[in-house]
């Protein structure tokens, strides 16, 4: 799980251009979509929905799935192991 | 009357503000030179990174500008500053990677689409400053200094007291961008006119 | 004084303006479920020009529009120095050069018609149409020009509906502006031309004036909608302002209506602050779908038309109210005196463009 995690961080950094933030920047429990958290936007989040299909083969049809599913690093690793069982 | 306060350049390798060199590309550094560009610039604007080329371009020429007149902000309400940027080539550096994003990649990518429209810059500027002011993009076969006098006056005729202009040449790593700053209530600077737009752009 | 006239458009609904506003007039819309044009071979509805090939489909309609218009004024105006042409498109002709996507189709067309100056292209996302229009209008007020002929154009190619299918912003069902069920566009292609001039003797027919508009940015998000109507509030109370045209005297608003649910939101908030939201209003995507760089001329040239019928025409795609502030959405043509209107227009890049059209 928590090789998951880290690979999900590498991706989500290098997906969305987060340039300014190294992986260790990137608590699994922060909230992604706030910007306490990393502020993410609403492209961000249809670039994950991209990213689920490219390195997990996890088709995300509607985007309120997403929102659910993309509130931080620790639900987006849930969401993965359990749609990948 | 108004004037051409501040202008800048940026090439592949070189960005002057005001014709002083104010950075060299580091061939050495593992950064892009637009991220070299706004190191330099020592300010913290995460969106930077996730802007195109395009974006890029017109974001630091229009953090120089400020940095050269610091007043610029100060001196005007949030709409007075109008932006006239044009090009020959369009949003096509972002259009080809957009591209590739579902012909090569096999998924469009929501992020590179977005950036597919040249006036997205506009955009950039307008929410890093919180302009509210006027917008044009346009198309142009090559640099017409005609253009800018003829929509800069339009503009300065219509509400706006200043304008952000720009050339913004962007394409598969040429880098073409002179960007200048007009203003109506000014005592420095050269006339707005077409013989200055010309020895200021140098192309 | 500056007019306003000449209007045409090629879209699905037909060739010329007659055609096109029979079919509004029906309330016929050019929008069908087009087999396996998405991504992923997903059946799109599309409101798609069948009767020309997709080849320099854009190059052909640049041409076709302005043959069209030559009938309708002094053709000698076309080719004179006092004479500017602006294209408002968003993609041009992507597919014939991407990498230049409009000098081919534009040289060529420039050299069918021997105009004497470049035409100029505004290419400011969905307000390019409005904003195009208002930038002609003010090249004559400003004596560069006595004329201007204003082209909205823009074709449907993979590369955009792929794109707005990964915002996942493209409608299922044909596009529904300011429903409560609306779930986002549908992407059309058609050409619209309006010429401006600063003599109404050019024209055939009765021309009209135009109010000159302001544009301003949201400073938001280069691709949300703004949440308070910021962009789209200033653009119209500058026009308004600006030609000391007072709200009683708006009788009809031709709305930008994308249909997505955050558009349509933005708009009806920015109409409400302007103390507008009462003024009859319609958005006309419905019939042409979301043509992008086209929408602002193909929309100012059917308000034109109904301000010459004075007939209002329905929203098409309209059921039930779907915004937090109410607006007067027009949900049957009906007969009625219309002598000024407000044509709004909002883009990605948050950009908002306005102007407003008299009766003389």
């Amino acid at each position: 799980m928590d090789t998951l995690k880290e690979d999900l961080k590498k991706h989500i950094i290098e997906q969305l251009n987060l340039e300014d933030l190294q992986v260790s920047d990137i608590d699994d429990d922060a909230l992604l979509f706030s910007t306490d958290g990393i502020g993410l936007d609403s492209i961000d989040a249809l670039e994950l929905i991209v990213l689920m299909e490219k390195y997990y083969g996890i088709q995300v049809t509607n985007p309120e799935e997403g929102k659910v599913a993309f509130l931080s690093i620790n639900t987006m690793a849930d969401y993965i192991a359990k749609r990948r069982t | 009357m108004s004037f051409i306060t501040v202008y800048c350049h940026i090439d592949e390798n070189s960005c002057s503000v005001n014709g002083e060199t104010v950075l060299q590309k580091n061939e050495e550094s593992s950064d892009s030179w637009f991220k070299q560009l706004y190191k330099d610039l020592a300010i913290e604007y995460p969106k930077f990174y996730k802007m195109d080329m395009l974006s890029q371009a017109g974001f630091i020429g229009s953090e120089l500008i400020k940095r050269a007149n610091p007043d610029l902000i100060s001196n005007y309400n949030d709409d007075e500053i109008a932006l006239l940027f044009a090009n020959s080539e369009s949003s096509a550096d972002t259009d080809i990677r957009f591209k590739e994003s579902y012909l090569d990649k096999k998924t469009p990518s929501p992020s590179l689409f977005v950036y597919t429209l040249p006036n997205i810059v506009l955009g950039e500027i307008a929410i890093r400053n919180k302009w509210f002011g006027e917008n044009m993009f346009a198309v142009l076969p090559k640099f017409t200094p005609d253009f800018f006098v003829q929509y800069g006056m339009v503009l300065l005729t219509t509400g706006s007291k200043a304008v952000l202009a720009g050339w913004l040449g962007i394409l598969e790593g040429r880098v073409e961008v002179f960007l200048f700053l007009v203003e109506t209530e000014s005592n420095k600077g050269e006339p707005f006119d077409i013989e200055n737009i010309i020895k200021y752009a140098g192309f | 004084m500056i007019y306003i006239g000449a209007e045409e458009i090629i879209s699905p609904l037909g060739q010329n303006m007659e055609e096109n506003f029979q079919a509004v007039c029906e309330n016929r819309s050019g929008v069908s479920l087009i087999p396996h044009a998405g991504f992923n071979d997903e059946s799109i509805h599309l409101s798609k020009i069948t009767s020309i090939s997709s080849q320099n489909k854009f190059e052909y309609l640049l041409i076709d529009i302005l043959e069209n218009v030559l009938k309708q004024i002094d053709p000698q105006i076309v080719s004179s120095k006092k004479t500017i042409v602006i294209v408002s498109s968003t993609k041009g002709d992507l597919d014939r050069n991407i990498s230049s996507p409009f000098t081919d189709s534009i040289a060529a067309f420039a050299k069918y018609f021997k105009l004497a100056n470049e035409p100029l292209v505004v290419s400011n996302a969905c307000i390019s149409g409005v904003l195009a229009i208002n930038a002609a209008g003010n090249f004559i007020k400003t004596g560069l020009y006595d004329h201007a002929i204003v082209i909205g154009c823009d074709v449907i190619s993979d590369f955009v509906l792929y794109g707005f299918q990964s915002l996942f912003a493209v409608s299922s069902t044909p596009c529904a502006p300011f429903d409560a069920n609306r779930n986002g566009i549908t992407l059309g292609e058609g050409c619209s031309a309006v010429v401006l001039s600063n003599s109404k003797e050019i024209f055939k027919k009765t021309s009209f004036q135009l109010f000159t508009g302001r544009s301003a940015n949201d400073a938001n998000h280069i691709s949300g909608p703004s949440r308070t109507g910021e962009g789209l509030f200033r653009s119209v109370k500058k026009t308004l302002e600006q030609n000391q045209i007072s709200v009683d005297e708006i009788d009809f608003i031709s709305a930008h209506g994308t249909a997505t649910i955050f558009n349509d939101e933005m708009e009806a908030i920015a109409f409400d602050r302007l103390e507008i939201n009462d003024k009859p209003l319609n958005s006309l995507k419905g019939y042409f779908g979301h043509t992008l760089g086209a929408a602002g001329v193909i929309e100012t040239a059917i308000s034109i038309q109904m301000m010459r019928n004075n007939l209002l025409v329905k929203s098409l795609g309209y059921k039930e109210s779907g915004t937090s502030k109410t607006l007067n959405i027009a949900t049957e043509n009906k007969s009625s005196e219309l002598n000024t209107i407000l044509k709004t227009a909002s883009g990605f890049g948050g950009c908002n463009a306005s102007l407003v059209i008299r009766k003389l």
